[in-house]
């Protein structure tokens, strides 16, 4: 079977041995104990009844804001003039841009046959759709009617009678989003079929075999299906990636293709996308650190692992960075009075701190990452990826509040004040996120089994 | 050939599919599999928790169509994508838009004069609807080509099978093979390495589908048909109860409309002193647009003229009361019977000059409002009045017949100056009512001018009978259009 290799540090390396992926001496069954054990616990722990009760709490307030704003509407918010965009768009982006890390854990590592992503990109695929849906809700709740949601897809409405303009960038985000929240489900779920099947195998309970009967479609494991899935799953991550590099380019776009000073710019594309694989990423980290802790995961979600995280985080840092400068010098460069008041503005004016909390959070904190030390301590990059989180957080706020609030007309000038619903229902999204985590956490096989079993070396490896 | 349906006691009523052997790592499985197609079987199948490389080309299996079903679809989802931008956002095709489609119509956006339908805006969204449909393509392709989802298979009731999702790896030869033989080929697969095999037989008592499941699957079927007959049912009748509102829409507001009376607020107290929702014009204020102080211009009346009594109504305007006008209600009956001719002005106002357009403008003008009575003519003979003129005949309706405007009087010049046809049809005359609200004072002006031009013409009143029905045709020679333009009505 499989070498035995009871030292957990997996992080040296050896050009002469390939890496071990899976630690501990684990088998197939092994795996599969180890992943199953999560969801066949008689009891959870009560660290998880403890983490869902404080998250669906949040969840509560989240929607009983959203049931105030839809009471009174959307002025419950801090937006109004200028800044018709707050926190709401804030909201969406980030989460949005926390979403990518999934996409690209699961389809462009798998295209560049990364296997270390077998162990963790179920979880980040997961964090994928709970961060879509997250996100999905500030946009869906501030269109203010939500009842004519539908209006934004081409429907034909009998008293409406007209059809959505093809030429608006916001029109073209919810196309990009709806579309990568699908393919997101599809592709989590399309990967999951097999390990469902494995739970179904195994579940004693009548409910249970009923609903993971279902849901395994009565997968068999047969070579002709794997046959045809393994290339379904191929041409889907082939869809996903540009997919996932298209949805923040065309969120980008809501800004871009506007002419306000400081959103005018062609780096956004480029540089958005890079901000919100490098958030998604340290989401990814502060979700698995935890997790392979509170369930002993650690064979399978290896140091290894998190140190491949932790550069992937510190490498999007230093191009998100790269952006900020490249921003700072177009605006020299380019001899426009507005462009270059509105950097000026962003770094000295009356949202100076917004600013510096964005750069020492996105840029000089992840420089820890050079260190070993740091990024093969589990708790310590926890730590920065928070910081890295609210950096990123502060990022699509400046971008949004520091360019409206300062625009081409003096006499509209203003400061941006938000609400207590603002901060509640940004709160509650967390809240929301996390419960659907949870409950996946325990419902649902956490890691793809199917897939980490295909990368333990077999006997004529060595 | 093994036996096809057993009666063997212990295997019940069952049908045998095939022998299933157990291996316990995958480069055995992979071995058997090369030698069960060596050894010339081709229904076989093999089960693994994971794919196994290199099982592909051990069993024979032939690559999947999948990825042309993906690019088919692709290359579909691209025109799907542009039709449906270019469609309803209104494009064209020689000249012919879609938004004069009589049903859905497109939509066009005129946005800082953009091109309704250009292909850099509409990438994006084409974009996404290839991926969109691609990835439903291959996700809901893959589920038909491995024939999921497929509840029930032989297969899930071997116990020992549930370990081929976990850790064991199985390969089945079926009786379907033209080679299988129960004997030989159990001991074939021992002879390969299997742990362990076994029968996998399919139960043939249960096939069939419970009788209670159809009549339940029949009875949801038709409850579920109830809602839609509702709301089609709904929807072609007509019903006076106001329509339900789940969501107000804003459709009932804080707000008071013009001419409403104010709301009353706390203690008697109202926004205004007046209990006027609105407030009414400052005193001698005039809106944009309605300065009417030339009088030659508005009323057709000489500016040196001094009236002989004058009227001041409640919003202050002058208006000059002209001999007995039954539709004033506002002359007091008081006013001079005499008509002062001479303070009508002769010529058009300077602002007024004559041309073929004009003429052309007061033709069509002329046509909607006065043919009714007046006749296209100008004869005094239009459908109302032959229609009044039957109904008088029979004595239901009494009726004074229109002017003809080839009467001497009408077309004598010092009798009837060019500012008193403006003022007869400002303000009606006799009979006949007043348009200066519905015709704009350009238009009257351009009226006036095209009455001159159809006098000038001088055709002659037609004899008409007025027949039974009303259906009078006038005569051929009454078509003046052409022949007013050639003359100058400046008198």
């Amino acid at each position: 079977m499989a070498t035995v290799n009871p030292v957990l540090d997996n992080t040296y390396d050896d050009a002469a041995k390939r890496t071990p992926l899976v630690l501990g001496g684990l088998d197939y069954a092994g795996v599969t104990d180890d992943v199953c054990k999560i969801w066949e616990e008689e009891k959870p722990q009560k660290i998880w009844f403890l983490v869902l009760g404080v998250a669906f709490s949040l969840l509560l307030v989240l929607g009983a804001c959203v049931g105030h704003l839809l009471m009174k509407g959307t002025g419950v918010w801090g937006n109004n003039n200028p800044a018709y965009w707050g926190w709401p768009i804030v909201n969406f982006v980030f989460w949005v841009g926390i979403g990518h890390a999934g996409t690209l854990i699961s389809a462009i590592l798998f295209l560049f046959r990364q296997n270390w992503r077998t162990s963790i990109n179920r979880a980040a695929e997961a964090m994928t759709i709970f961060a879509v849906i997250c996100a999905g809700l500030f946009p869906g709740i501030h269109i203010g009617r939500v009842w004519a949601f539908y209006w934004l897809f081409p429907v034909p409405t009998e008293h409406l009678a007209m059809w959505p303009n093809f030429r608006s960038p916001l029109l073209w985000d919810v196309f990009a989003v709806s579309t990568y929240a699908t393919v997101s489900v599809l592709f989590w779920y399309m990967g999951m079929v097999p390990d469902i099947a494995t739970f179904r195998d195994r579940c004693k309970t009548r409910i249970g075999k009923l609903v993971y009967g279902l849901l395994s479609l009565g997968w068999t494991g047969s070579a002709r299906a794997w046959h045809r899935y393994e290339i379904a799953y191929t041409i889907l991550a082939a869809l996903a990636t540009p997919l996932v590099l298209s949805v923040h380019t065309i969120v980008s776009f809501d800004f871009a293709v506007s002419q306000v000073p400081g959103w005018h710019t062609t780096i956004f594309p480029p540089y958005f996308v890079a901000g919100a694989i490098f958030s998604g990423f340290a989401m990814v980290v502060t979700l698995l650190v935890p997790v392979r802790k509170m369930y002993g995961l650690e064979n399978l979600i290896t140091l290894r692992h998190l140190e491949n995280m932790c550069k992937i985080i510190m490498a999007t840092g230093m191009m998100v960075g790269t952006a900020y400068g490249i921003e700072f010098f177009i605006a020299w460069y380019s001899g426009v009075q507005y462009e270059s008041y509105a950097f000026y503005n962003r770094a000295f004016g009356n949202y100076w701190w917004a600013y510096w909390i964005m750069v020492s959070c996105n840029v000089l904190i992840p420089q820890v990452f050079w260190i070993k030390w740091c990024r093969t301590t589990p708790w310590f990059m926890v730590i920065i990826c928070i910081f890295v989180n609210i950096g990123m957080w502060f990022e699509r706020f400046v971008i949004t509040v520091t360019s409206l609030c300062r625009d081409f007309v003096p006499s509209s000038w203003a400061y941006f004040h938000p609400t207590w619903i603002d901060l509640l229902m940004l709160i509650g999204s967390f809240g929301l996120f996390t419960t659907l985590f949870a409950l996946f956490c325990r419902y649902l096989p956490v890691i793809a089994m199917a897939e980490v079993k295909g990368v333990i070396p077999r006997d004529h490896d060595h | 050939m093994a036996e096809e349906n057993t009666t063997d006691p212990t295997q019940g009523n069952s049908k045998l599919v095939g022998l299933l052997a157990q291996f316990d790592d995958p480069d055995s499985l992979v071995h058997a599999c090369d030698q069960a197609r060596q050894a010339g079987y081709t229904k076989t199948d093999a089960y693994s928790p994971f794919p196994v490389h290199g099982i592909d080309p051990a069993l024979g299996i032939k690559r999947t169509v999948l990825p042309f079903i993906v690019l088919g679809i692709a290359l579909g989802a691209v025109f799907i994508g542009l039709g449906m931008q270019w469609y309803t956002n209104g494009g064209s095709i020689g000249g012919v838009s879609t938004d004069e489609s009589p049903l859905f119509p497109g939509y066009r956006f005129k946005i800082s004069g953009k091109p309704y339908f250009s292909l850099p805006a509409n990438i994006p969204v084409t974009f996404e609807v290839i991926v969109l449909s691609s990835a439903f393509a291959s996700f809901f392709g893959m589920w038909f080509l491995n024939k999921l989802p497929m509840l029930a298979n032989p297969l899930h009731r071997i116990s020992r099978f549930k370990r081929a999702t976990n850790d064991k790896f199985f390969l089945m030869i079926k009786n379907a093979d033209a080679k299988f033989d129960r004997g030989s080929t159990e001991a074939q697969l021992n002879e390969w390495g299997a742990v362990a095999v076994e029968e996998c037989r399919q139960d043939l008592t249960d096939i069939r589908l419970p009788g209670w499941l159809r009549l339940v699957a029949l009875i949801g079927a038709i409850l579920l048909m109830l809602p839609p007959v509702a709301i089609f049912r709904a929807m072609g009748m007509t019903n006076r109860a106001p329509r339900l509102h789940f969501m107000p829409d804003m459709d009932w507001q804080d707000k008071s409309k013009t001419q409403t009376v104010s709301p009353r607020l706390v203690n008697d107290e109202f926004l205004f002193a007046d209990e006027r929702a609105m407030r009414a014009p400052v005193d001698g204020s005039v809106a944009r647009g309605q300065l009417d102080a030339d009088p030659e211009m508005y009323r057709g009346i000489k500016r040196d003229y001094t009236p002989a009594v004058s009227v001041t109504t409640a919003t202050g305007s002058v208006r000059t009361s002209l001999g007995p006008n039954q539709n004033q209600q506002d002359v007091p009956a008081a006013a001079p019977p005499a008509e002062d001719v001479s303070m009508f002005i002769t010529t058009f106002p300077d602002e007024i000059e004559v041309t073929e357009e004009l003429l052309a403008r007061g033709q069509q003008r002329f046509n909607i409002y006065c043919t009714a009575c007046h006749g296209f003519s100008g004869n005094g003979n239009g459908l109302v009045n032959q229609r009044a003129l039957a109904l008088a005949a029979t004595g239901k309706a009494t009726w004074t017949t229109a002017k003809s405007l080839h009467d001497p009087m009408v077309k004598d010049p010092e009798k009837n100056p060019i500012g008193r046809i403006f003022d007869t049809i400002t303000n009606g005359r006799a009979t006949m009512g007043p348009y200066g609200d519905q015709i704009p004072t350009a238009d009257r002006w351009a009226i006036v001018a095209y009455v001159k031009a159809l006098q000038e013409t001088g055709i002659e009143p037609p004899v008409v009978v007025a027949e039974e029905g009303g259906a009078v045709a006038e005569g051929t020679t009454t078509e003046p259009s052409k022949t007013g333009d050639g003359t100058k009505p400046r008198p």
